[in-house]
């Protein structure tokens, strides 16, 4: 463990929950999530894992104009009993990264529930409302969080690191629930607030938090008057939202032009 | 990381055959072909999740039921009074993302390989693979056979159609074995242990392909079934064969005549057609690299995708 981790300071935990989010997601809901968390709970930063052996450290990407370099830190606060980790998933040994990560959280922090947040891409209109999405590694925490809203999912498919580290805690006995939000596929490249503030309330919920959300309101706002402008500017537009919005679905190449029409238009508005 | 014996068999001088996904796919065919024709049973089995990542992930109604791995299975048979261990690997651990396997994984499933061969008494293990060469899609492929010491050569020899590396021409007795075929060899030899690579030719041309290449697998099982002694039947073998070498002419002809290959770069290819193995290589390295250059790229491109299950 030393190896791996670098403390900053050595907060004490009773029974705390762990929620994870990944940096890189649909809609960038996670990080945004763990961002305002950090942000209304006063988080600080108190561990991080060293990332040498889990990225390719050859030099830094560039994205947006900025140099990026792989980031895996965990956070508290001294009001809430929670644990907030917000990373990039690992290039290399991600068993050995995720042992890590649930290392820390298991015999360090004594954390008892495990949450992994996550955008899903939909074929739904941002107008409508958002579901969340849940898959369990216990029965008996599916039971324990019936009534909080998230609907049960069936899949079959390839595994999202989120999957892996839930599997991974329940080799060691620790409950998790993977939260899967809906994202409008047009917005997944943007940042689709509607689903941020969904994830939130229901962490808030969960945890008794007190989590102002009159910010994302606003943006909300902003987002949808936005989509608005280009729906009365292009026909095809408010004809392709239209069409999710009655629930039909898409061709291919209408969900492509879609989703470039509204990211670019997004990304030129700020 | 561990291994996993469901049984644990007496054995005596028991030989282990390994067989891993690599060019063509020609090893792990060839040695799983035997061991379906032999059905051998499972015995074992190395955990995955230290050397693979996860490819499937099964979710029924909010409950997260399995995780599905690459598999690494131990087997057993006796044919004929002799033991035989089979290892069938799904994927080549790496550490870094490459398609063969390297690295400290490569190194830690190559020990735990020869922990079990050794556990059940192993005296010999074989690994397949391909060897990539000058060689026609309609020829019948050699099989290059590098054995870990020189006391295995003379063995070697003896088997029809197999051919040791300083038979072949231009290469003096070097060359290089990658993934775990070769590391393989250099553990065991590190062991004490006997351990031979026999490796069915492959047309260079092809070993981008995403096809498998069964008549190089035939060749290897070919040479198997002398050195176990035992009859295998390769007639499904044989009717896939006949199959992907339909597939592969088609496949050329149809670049061919949509001229997406320079007519110099068809004209190299169907030089080998016509010639015999045992001729010095028709074409020189350069113009072979300037042909895998071209094909490879075919092989990656979305518009040449080949869309036949075989």
């Amino acid at each position: 463990m030393k190896d791996i981790f670098r403390f900053s300071e050595k907060p004490k935990f009773e029974n705390p929950s762990l929620i994870v989010g990944w940096n890189k997601d649909a809609g960038k809901l996670s990080p945004k999530v763990i961002e305002y968390l950090n942000k209304e709970m006063n988080c600080r930063s108190f561990c991080e894992i060293e990332p040498a052996d889990f990225f390719s450290l050859g030099g830094v990407a560039i994205e947006n104009n900025i140099a990026q370099f792989p980031e895996n830190r965990f956070y508290c606060s001294d009001s809430d009993d929670l644990v907030l980790f917000k990373g990039d998933e690992p290039r290399f040994e991600r068993y050995r990264f995720l042992n890590a990560l649930s290392d820390l959280a298991e015999h360090y922090c004594n954390v008892k529930e495990l949450y992994t947040i996550s955008g899903t891409i939909s074929a739904i209109a941002h107008t409508g409302s958002r579901k969340i999405l849940a898959v369990f590694n216990q029965h008996e925490f599916q039971e324990k969080l019936q009534g909080y809203g998230p609907e049960d999912m069936t899949w079959k498919g390839s595994p999202a690191i989120s999957s892996y580290l839930l599997w991974v805690a329940e080799k060691r006995g620790i409950a998790g629930v993977s939260l899967w939000t809906q994202v409008p596929f047009y917005l997944a490249a943007a940042e689709d607030f509607q689903a941020i503030k969904v994830t939130l309330s229901f962490l808030g919920k969960r945890f008794n938090l007190n989590v102002d959300l009159k910010d994302l309101d606003v943006e909300i706002k902003k987002q949808n008057a936005k989509v608005a402008q280009l729906r009365q500017d292009d026909s095809e537009i408010d004809e392709s939202i239209g069409a999710l919005e009655r629930g039909l679905s898409l061709v291919e190449d209408e969900q492509m032009e879609l989703t470039k029409r509204v990211t670019e238009f997004l990304g030129n508005d700020g | 990381m561990g291994i996993r014996l469901y049984k644990e068999p007496e054995l005596k001088n028991s030989i282990m055959l390994c067989g891993w996904p690599g060019i063509g796919n020609i090893g792990i065919f060839a040695i799983d072909t035997l061991r379906r024709a032999l059905r051998a049973r499972q015995i074992g089995e190395i955990e995955p999740w230290d050397f693979f990542d996860p490819v499937r992930v099964v979710i029924e109604r909010g409950l997260l039921k399995d995780l599905v791995f690459p598999t690494n299975k131990f087997y057993f048979q006796r044919v004929k009074g002799r033991d035989l261990v089979f290892f069938i690997g799904e994927q080549q651990p790496t550490n870094g993302g490459t398609r063969y396997a390297e690295g400290q994984k490569a190194y830690d499933m190559a020990n735990m390989v020869l922990d079990v061969a050794e556990k059940f008494d192993c005296q010999r293990v074989y690994t397949s693979g391909a060897a990539v060469t000058q060689i026609h899609h309609t020829m019948r492929p050699r099989v290059w056979a590098v054995p870990n010491r020189e006391s295995l050569i003379g063995e070697m020899k003896r088997y029809e159609n197999t051919i040791l590396m300083s038979e072949i021409e231009g290469r003096s007795d070097q060359g290089l074995i990658t993934g775990l075929n070769g590391l393989m060899l250099g553990v065991a030899q590190r062991r004490g242990l006997d351990a031979v690579c026999l490796m069915g030719e492959i047309p260079y041309y092809l070993q981008g392909a995403p096809w498998p290449y069964p008549k190089g697998s035939k060749a290897v099982l070919e040479v198997l079934g002398k050195i176990l002694s035992v009859e295998i039947d390769l007639s499904q073998l044989d009717g896939l064969a006949r199959q992907v070498e339909e597939n592969v002419e088609q496949f050329l002809e149809s670049l061919y005549s949509a001229e997406a290959v320079p007519p110099e770069i068809r004209e190299e290819i169907e030089k080998l057609r016509y010639a015999r193995p045992v001729e010095p290589g028709p074409i020189t390295e350069e113009e072979q690299k300037k042909i895998m250059e071209h094909l490879d790229e075919l092989f990656d491109q979305g518009g040449w995708r080949d869309e036949r299950h075989l």
